[in-house]
């Protein structure tokens, strides 16, 4: 279908106006790190800085704990990632293939999960990581993590693994191919966009995890950077320039994981398979 | 290679019978094709056979074993399915070797076996491309390349021409005859391409509602349906069935009567005693058996609608007085115009008589 000028036009403003709402408070957070604190507190604030520091840089590589939250965020937050995708995925194979009682029941009772509130299932939560000792530990985190991102992983996952032609399964099984390498060599590869997107998720899940973090660890070394973050507002005063600094180095791991992933996400893997 | 067995076999989801009670015996190296309409079970039986389907009654052997609960892989039978179903991550060569691998084949042996079936596929120079690098022949070709690799004793094909244009479909169809000719392999094929089906087929087996209608070899059931079914199913164009009333009958010939048509005692042979008269009746002539009107024993009259020059012949298609229509295959295209009355003879000796209330032939 061919677009009129005016047609374009309208689009392109709207595509502009959308982008621009995403992409200024990033812009604003990125520029932000780079200007001198003065220029930051300026009464009338400025979209294209006027000066430039890597002060804030400096400082929080050198002097603040951000290069250790940063190790503890990343450690949890690829963990948990792994994990996810090495549980959703024969999870998810299981309920969309496999003939067992109670299958549908199940598959609509995992989404129960989200029924309830991190805050509500915390306590009891913190006495379970608690009596099995795990407490201001990070394998505590990456187990909340998984629990919670899995439910909707694997119905991502299961979505992605109804995509693919049922009888592409049925020649493997006929090809006398056990369940496993189907699932592993034959479904895999097909669906890895979809294994990038259920990565991607559970990555940014992690990462920006705040409440279960800043409960289940305790000490310091062990934070992860949205908690150890909150700790450089002060009651008094906040350095601004160093917040803003480690909020851009924050998003710097996402930005990177979707440029690594994001070859991933083509269409057609299927293409040639069937008509 | 090996003969296929079916006793009784009956295929039900939930309170549907989709196949019920398919007794059917496949000899060593026969060329067998299930053909019917949409929905009559015919894929469903396929699979069956092939382990992709449960078995809800029933039992099947392949080769004197029974194979009715046995895993598809080792059934010993290899499946071309309608929409290819490659693997498109895989290069030709690995698709078709991956049978091989999973019967855990030496990697030396799996090569020799593909450039075996690859040289003939004629798929040689296509080994190390991807299925979305290759027209759909190809791809079907690499279907059946991956079936042959594996020495099957049953070869199951799932309608693997339909998704071919015309052109490719009639090469495709040689190739897998020869292909037959060549491995002497059992062979199991779905279609609803009556064509194919005559021109590959040792036996056909017409399939309705689940059941088996008639089995025989393509032109028994051409030249004698047991149904009025399979007299309508096979030939094209079809068989031209008109109402008629059994009014005596003469030696083993009924005598019938179309009086809406203005014809009257018309003899129909049949195969065993005629009927009663009173009898409701359907005659079947197949369009290639209606002649010229001239010295006919039946004559009948209709209106020209359409006219299909087909180059050889022309499918004249008629009108007739009691608004039914009928169809004549003629060597003289240019006898028949749209809108013209045109007057035909039936040819006594090519009537089929079927009982209106069973369909059966009588």
């Amino acid at each position: 279908m061919r677009r009129s000028l005016a047609q374009n036009l309208v689009l392109a403003l709207g595509l502009l106006v959308l982008a621009a709402l995403v992409l200024l408070p990033f812009w604003w957070v990125a520029s932000g790190s780079v200007k001198l604190p003065k220029e930051i507190i300026q009464r009338v604030p400025t979209m294209m800085p006027h000066s430039f520091t890597t002060q804030h840089f400096e400082k929080l590589f050198s002097s603040s704990d951000f290069p250790t939250y940063l190790v503890n965020s990343l450690l949890v937050a690829l963990a948990s990632t792994a994990a996810t995708v090495a549980l959703a995925l024969p999870a998810a194979y299981a309920f969309f293939r496999m003939d067992f009682p109670g299958r549908a029941a199940l598959y609509r009772a995992i989404l129960l999960a989200y029924a309830f509130p991190g805050v509500v299932v915390l306590i009891p939560l913190y006495g379970l990581f608690s009596a099995a000792g795990l407490v201001d530990s990070r394998i505590s985190l990456v187990i909340v993590n998984v629990a919670f991102a899995l439910p909707f992983a694997i119905w991502m996952m299961r979505s992605f693994l109804a995509s693919v032609p049922r009888e592409i399964e049925e020649a493997a099984l006929i090809d006398g191919a056990p369940v496993a390498t189907i699932l592993l060599r034959i479904m895999v590869p097909l669906i890895a966009p979809g294994i990038a997107s259920v990565a991607v998720f559970a990555f940014i899940a992690s990462w920006t995890e705040y409440l279960f973090a800043s409960v289940l660890i305790v000490s310091d070394e062990r934070r992860t950077i949205p908690v150890g973050f909150a700790g450089i507002i002060g009651q008094y005063q906040i350095d601004w320039g160093l917040l803003l600094a480690g909020a851009t180095a924050a998003t710097i791991p996402v930005v990177l994981l979707f440029a690594l992933v994001g070859r991933w996400f083509v269409a057609g893997l299927t293409e040639g398979a069937v008509k | 290679m090996a003969g296929l067995v079916l006793s009784s076999v009956k295929k039900r989801f939930g309170a549907v019978e989709v196949v019920g009670g398919v007794d059917l015996a496949v000899a060593d190296g026969e060329f067998l094709v299930f053909v019917g309409p949409s929905g009559c079970g015919k894929s469903t039986l396929l699979r069956m056979i092939a382990g992709l389907e449960r078995v809800s009654e029933g039992r099947i052997e392949i080769g004197g074993r029974d194979v009715t609960d046995e895993d598809p892989s080792k059934r010993g039978i290899a499946m071309v399915f309608q929409t290819y179903a490659l693997y498109p991550h895989m290069t030709v060569a690995a698709n078709m070797g991956f049978p091989l691998e999973m019967a855990g084949q030496p990697k030396r042996e799996i090569d020799a076996k593909v450039a075996e079936a690859a040289r003939v596929l004629r798929l040689e120079p296509f080994l190390e491309r991807k299925p979305r690098e290759l027209s759909g022949g190809q791809r079907q070709r690499v279907a059946i390349g991956r079936a042959i690799v594996r020495q099957p004793q049953v070869f199951l094909f799932d309608e693997p021409l339909s998704n071919l244009d015309a052109e490719l479909r009639v090469g495709m169809r040689v190739e897998i005859a020869r292909l037959h000719q060549a491995l002497g392999a059992t062979m199991v094929y779905v279609t609803h391409d009556q064509v194919e089906a005559m021109t590959l087929a040792d036996r056909i087996a017409v399939l309705n509602a689940g059941r088996i209608e008639q089995v025989g070899a393509p032109l028994d059931l051409y030249e004698d349906p047991d149904n009025l079914f399979v007299a309508g199913f096979i030939g094209s164009p079809r068989m031209n069935i008109l109402d008629a009333d059994v009014v005596g009958s003469d030696g083993g010939d009924a005598l019938v009567s179309m009086p809406r048509l203005g014809l009257e005692g018309v003899a129909a042979p049949c195969r065993g005693a005629a009927p009663p008269p009173g009898t409701a009746a359907k005659l079947g002539i197949r369009p290639e058996h209606v002649g010229g009107a001239e010295g006919a024993t039946a004559m009948l009259a209709g209106t020209v609608t359409v006219v299909e020059r087909l180059g050889g012949v022309a499918h004249v298609h008629v009108e007739l007085a009691d608004g039914s229509g009928f169809t004549i295959e003629s060597r003289e295209a240019r006898r028949f115009q749209p809108g013209e009355t045109a007057r035909f003879g039936l040819d006594p000796r090519h009537l089929y008589l079927f009982d209106a209330a069973t369909g059966r032939r009588v």
